[in-house]
């Protein structure tokens, strides 16, 4: 315990700046991590809506696609069970000023007539007696009867009342169903399964915010993934204090061991000391993710929103558990990656003792070993990168981009010499530029490492940049063959993916006889269960979609005897997506369960499709309406006529439909608003990325700080020599600009790496979609300067430390 | 004999320690020629360095004036003064300070290279030739004995053609062959290169071959002695 006070708590307190430097850089390892995976909770774990906890219990619940006949209802009342059945309507009404808000039916026997509207919901109305709400197209003002004492902002109507709002007599969403507590509950199961057609689900009721789970995990997991790389950027810059510490204090060590210090004791010593930097940048870091988690919640609801499904954020809760799980990791980072270094201490013999210390240490690095090891990573990680998914995660993909990251930290020794002895004759010109070399090379380990370091955030930047990127402008050239319409008509209202609140009924026959419209071809979204997981069943008019739209197959399918097959029969396209999650190609068959009965489709073909991962399966109006007679279509596309002023008819349409609460959108603002949702929802992994950007700037820093302070000597007789303090920053500055240089190479080279397994296994594995690769070079050139500009400004305080340092001082301080 | 080079008039210097001042330091004057060895000698702590780190104006005094080449150090910018160091101030130290990362040649080079002057190899060479090591011009600082390390260091010194060559117990970590050897290297240094040599000492080798023996103790001059 002494020792530990005098040996390495001492030094770390005279360094402060560096200790602090080196806790905070693990302290935003931390927190990204726990900040994601409190966002990530709040943002998506609040499925179960608010009116499911106002009806308290449910064992089993009810489901169908595009709704269950109210009639099924007399049928399971009349079960001779002690059971009751709590019927439901869901919908989203559009409140004036405040935005949707769900709007649920319910059976309120005895409650006071008109809307019960919920206490969160009752304040931002401000007590009037009536509200006015918009759905499916229609305005309905309606009279507040009461006010529920429940969280949360939704509205209650009563089932026959929600009926005539929401335009679907005769049709319930969901029937929620309690056991009574003495009968024997799978006769009752098995009796209410046989009262309801073969289409309709029976299940408990967390079987649907597992199946949200199950259809957010890849998303999650693919931020959580993201979110470990600002931990790993941090554990190098443990490995590389701890490995300062360990050559500064070479002399101590083996004095230590000349005076009887066992090595497990020396080891010992300096895991202390990581585990010191692990455990109080984690507390910080699990204080700071808390923080950072309420930022990140936003953007991570919004990403949900936009790919799949309502999403309320519910409330951060940081448990004990996370707190100790947070501080744990923080702990093992930092002992695992401090495990070298102590090694190397544990190493020093007691002759040691008489030598000088870390001046004359040489690094022990073999440049030739690292390379041959790189190679053996980088073959291992192309392997890794071949493997199937398995269970649904890129497991391989992930694995080969650890991979990865492992080679090109052990090509960057190589990389320093070889990038040194190209730039010699260049550099021995400038003074400074031969000092900076020679320092950089010297301290080959260390140089090595934070270059590795710098790379891994950068490769991340580039990587993840390049990802998006190509997934951009692959949706941009996929939205260019989607949207061949020139107007698109849909309720108003924001909705979230997944949800399709339905046109009114009258708006069809108004858009058929636009004047200048070639074609009209409506589209009818229902959600879909299949196979435990969610999708869209969609239904269009094929015959329109062939004639004017481009919908784009996979290769090897001929679209227009594809788009023929499908009227009037039971074949269905299914997007990419869907085909690769459920293992689908041209020609297999599925079954799934529409109106009364269960339908089994061919699938006629594959098409490329970006706006969701949960896939959607496609049919023939005229095979929709078949099964689902009276289905509400959601939107409609409109094609002009040759000839046609689009801007006229566009006025026309809305004019014409001015009651009906639809938007009427000209194909550019549609596409427009397209990009924007998916640039919204990768906000959040730009924020990811310069968090690491952050922590391995702070690496940088940290670094070269401990060069200035390990060579002061050395600064000192230069300035005795005739170098002026301005030629010493520039030295200082100099080996910054080198270090960026160097990280900015192999990141780059990493970063191309890993940006071809982020597209074409990990995102392939994870979403299910191909995505066209591109580089955006003049960005990446970008960000790459700036990244080099920070590096050097990393470089600053550094390079002032050595142009203060007093000569006189550090020459003759022994 | 010649001009003074170097010149102290009633120099003092002294640390703040605390609350009080210890003056280390009082009322020095000496002066060193063009081609002459200057030796300080007295006990450890007497303030010999400190009255060099003054003479090489990497330190100012509390009092009193040191003028090098004419021109006091205290009037002078930070940029004077590096320039006053680049062209007319060389320094050896007691251990040896080379630049571990640098090679021998690079070393003796280092201060021309700094200055920004032209075929600093050659020069340097030449130096190195003049203390015998032309041969390790390529090798790296720890493979060289302490002896030839020192040697380096002088050439190092010389390589700018100073006026003034500071050294500060050159022998004090080489044994008495070596020493020899670079007592007669700085000597020749004086001769040869006309450089005025200020150097502390405890031996008495080194203090044999100085023109003048300043004697110290306790801050203050205690006797001059000429050869
Ligand atoms: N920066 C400083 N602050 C306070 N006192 C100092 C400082 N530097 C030196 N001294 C003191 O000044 C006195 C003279 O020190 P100096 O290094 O000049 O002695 P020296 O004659 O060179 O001794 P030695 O022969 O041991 O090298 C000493 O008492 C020392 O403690
Ligand atoms: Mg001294």
């Amino acid at each position: 315990m002494k020792l530990l006070r005098t040996l390495i708590l001492r030094p770390l307190r005279r360094d402060l700046l560096r200790t602090a430097l080196t806790i905070l850089a693990v302290a935003l390892g931390v927190a990204v991590v726990v900040a994601i995976d409190l966002a990530g909770d709040a943002a998506t774990g609040s499925f179960r809506s608010s009116m499911q906890t106002l009806t308290g219990k449910t064992d089993l619940e009810v489901i169908a696609t595009g709704g269950i006949d109210e009639r099924k209802l007399a049928a399971l009342v009349a079960l001779p069970f002690d059971v009751h059945f709590a019927p439901l309507m869901e919908a989203q009404a559009i409140v004036a000023g405040i935005g949707a808000v769900p709007l649920y039916g319910a059976d309120l026997a005895g409650a006071p007539e008109g809307l019960a509207v919920s206490k969160g919901l009752a304040g931002r109305l401000g007590g009037g007696k009536s509200v006015t709400l918009e759905i499916a197209g229609r305005t309905h003002a309606l009279a507040v009867g009461q006010t529920l004492d429940s969280g949360g902002e939704f509205l209650v109507l009563d089932l026959a009342e929600a009926q005539r709002v929401m335009g679907r007599y005769g049709k319930l969403d969901r029937i929620d169903i309690t056991v009574g507590a003495k009968e024997d509950f799978a006769r009752v199961e098995a009796a209410i399964r046989g009262a309801l057609p073969v289409s309709a689900l029976l299940e408990k009721p967390g079987a649907r915010s597992e199946e949200n789970q199950r259809m957010l995990r890849a998303f999650r997991w693919n931020l959580r993934v993201l979110s470990y790389i600002s931990l790993v950027v941090g554990a190098f810059l443990i490995y590389n204090t701890i490995s300062v510490s360990v050559v500064r204090r070479r002399a101590e060590i083996g004095i230590l061991r000349a005076m009887g210090a066992a090595r497990s004791t020396v080891m010992g010593l300096f895991l202390a000391e990581a585990l010191l930097f692990g455990v109080v940048g984690a507390a910080l870091g699990v204080a700071l993710g808390r923080i950072l988690a309420g930022g990140a919640v936003r953007l991570i609801a919004d990403t949900v929103n936009a790919l799949y499904t309502t999403s309320r954020p519910a409330a951060l809760e940081l448990t004990a558990g996370e707190v100790c799980a947070g501080i744990v990791m923080g702990a093992m980072v930092a002992l695992g990656s401090a495990l070298g270094p102590a090694r190397e201490a544990m190493d020093v013999a007691p002759v040691e003792a008489m030598s000088r210390g870390a001046r004359e240490h040489r690094a022990r690095l073999s440049w030739r070993r690292g390379l041959v090891w790189a190679a053996v990573l980088a073959g291992l990680a192309l392997g890794a990168s071949q493997a199937e998914a398995t269970g649904g995660y890129p497991v391989g993909g992930y694995v080969a981009a650890l991979l990865a990251i492992g080679a090109a930290a052990l090509a960057a020794p190589a990389l320093v010499l070889g990038v040194n002895r190209i730039t010699k004759p260049l550099v021995r010109r400038q003074v400074y530029g031969l000092l900076a070399g020679r320092s950089l090379t010297a301290s080959l380990g260390r140089t090595s490492v934070i270059v590795a370091a710098l790379a891994t955030a950068i490769a991340m930047m580039a990587s993840v940049g390049i990802m998006v990127a190509s997934f951009r402008e692959t949706v941009a050239l996929w939205l260019d063959t989607q949207l061949r319409a020139d107007l698109y008509v849909k309720p108003a209202g924001q909705s979230a993916a997944g949800e399709y609140p339905a046109l009114a009924g009258e708006v069809q026959g108004l858009l058929r006889a636009t004047y200048g419209a070639a074609a009209v071809d409506f589209f009818h979204g229902v959600p879909l269960h299949f196979r435990g997981e969610r999708a869209t069943l969609g239904a269009g008019d094929m015959e329109v979609v062939r004639r004017y739209g481009r919908l784009l197959f996979l290769a090897g399918q001929d679209r227009d005897a594809i788009l023929r097959s499908l009227p009037g029969r039971d074949r269905a396209l299914v997007s990419e997506p869907f085909a690769n999650k459920h293992h689908l190609r041209a020609g297999d068959r599925v079954t799934i369960p529409m109106g009364e009965q269960v339908v089994t489709l061919t699938i006629a073909g594959v098409y490329y499709e970006y706006s969701s991962s949960q896939g959607y399966l496609i049919v023939d109006r005229s095979t929709l309406l078949k099964y689902l007679p009276g289905q509400a279509a959601t939107n409609a596309a409109i094609y002009l006529a040759k000839g046609a002023d689009r801007e006229a008819v566009l006025r026309d349409v809305q004019l014409r439909t001015a009651a009906y609460g639809v938007t009427v959108s000209p194909n550019q603002v549609l596409r427009k608003s397209a990009i924007e949702i998916f640039d919204r929802t990768f906000a959040i992994t730009w924020a990811l990325e310069a968090v690491a950007i952050v922590v391995a700037m702070l690496g940088a820093a940290n670094s070269l700080l401990a060069l200035v302070l390990d060579r002061r000597r050395e600064l000192g007789i230069l300035r005795y020599l005739g170098a002026s303090a301005a030629q010493v920053r520039g030295m200082i500055l100099t080996e910054a600009a080198f270090l960026g240089l160097l990280a900015i190479l192999l990141g780059l080279a990493l970063g191309f790496a890993l940006s071809l397994l982020l597209v074409f296994v990990v995102n392939k594995q994870s979403f299910g979609w191909t995505i066209q690769f591109h580089a955006p070079w003049g960005l990446l050139g970008a960000a790459l300067c700036a990244v080099w500009f920070v590096t050097v400004v990393a470089g600053l305080y550094p390079a002032r430390v050595a142009a203060r340092l007093e000569p006189v001082d550090v020459v003759h301080e022994e | 004999m010649g001009t003074p080079r170097l010149e102290l008039s009633g120099v003092s210097k002294s640390y703040e320690s605390g609350e009080q001042s210890v003056e280390v330091l009082h009322e020095v004057s000496l002066c060193a020629e063009a081609g002459t060895v200057t030796a300080l000698v007295g006990r450890s702590g007497c303030g010999k360095s400190t009255l060099l780190n003054l003479a090489g104006a990497m330190d100012f005094p509390t009092a009193g004036e040191v003028r090098i080449d004419g021109r006091s150090t205290a009037s002078l910018s930070d940029g004077e003064l590096t320039a006053l160091r680049r062209e007319r101030v060389g320094f050896v130290f007691q251990a040896f300070q080379l630049l571990p990362t640098l090679t021998v040649l690079e070393n003796v080079e280092l201060p021309l290279l700094l200055a920004g002057a032209a075929k600093t190899a050659a020069t340097a060479m030449d130096r190195l030739r003049w203390v015998g090591l032309e041969e390790k011009a390529a090798s790296m600082p720890y493979q060289l004995s302490g002896g030839q390390a020192q040697r380096v260091a002088v050439a190092r010194a010389l390589v700018h053609s100073p006026l003034l060559l500071i050294a500060d117990e050159p022998t004090g970590n080489l044994d008495e062959a070596s020493g020899e050897q670079v007592l007669s290297l700085l000597r020749e240094a004086a001769t040869r290169y006309g450089a005025a040599i200020l150097m502390a000492t405890h031996s008495a080798e080194a203090a044999a071959i100085a023109e003048v023996r300043v004697r110290m103790r306790d801050g203050r001059i205690q006797a001059i002695e000429r050869q």
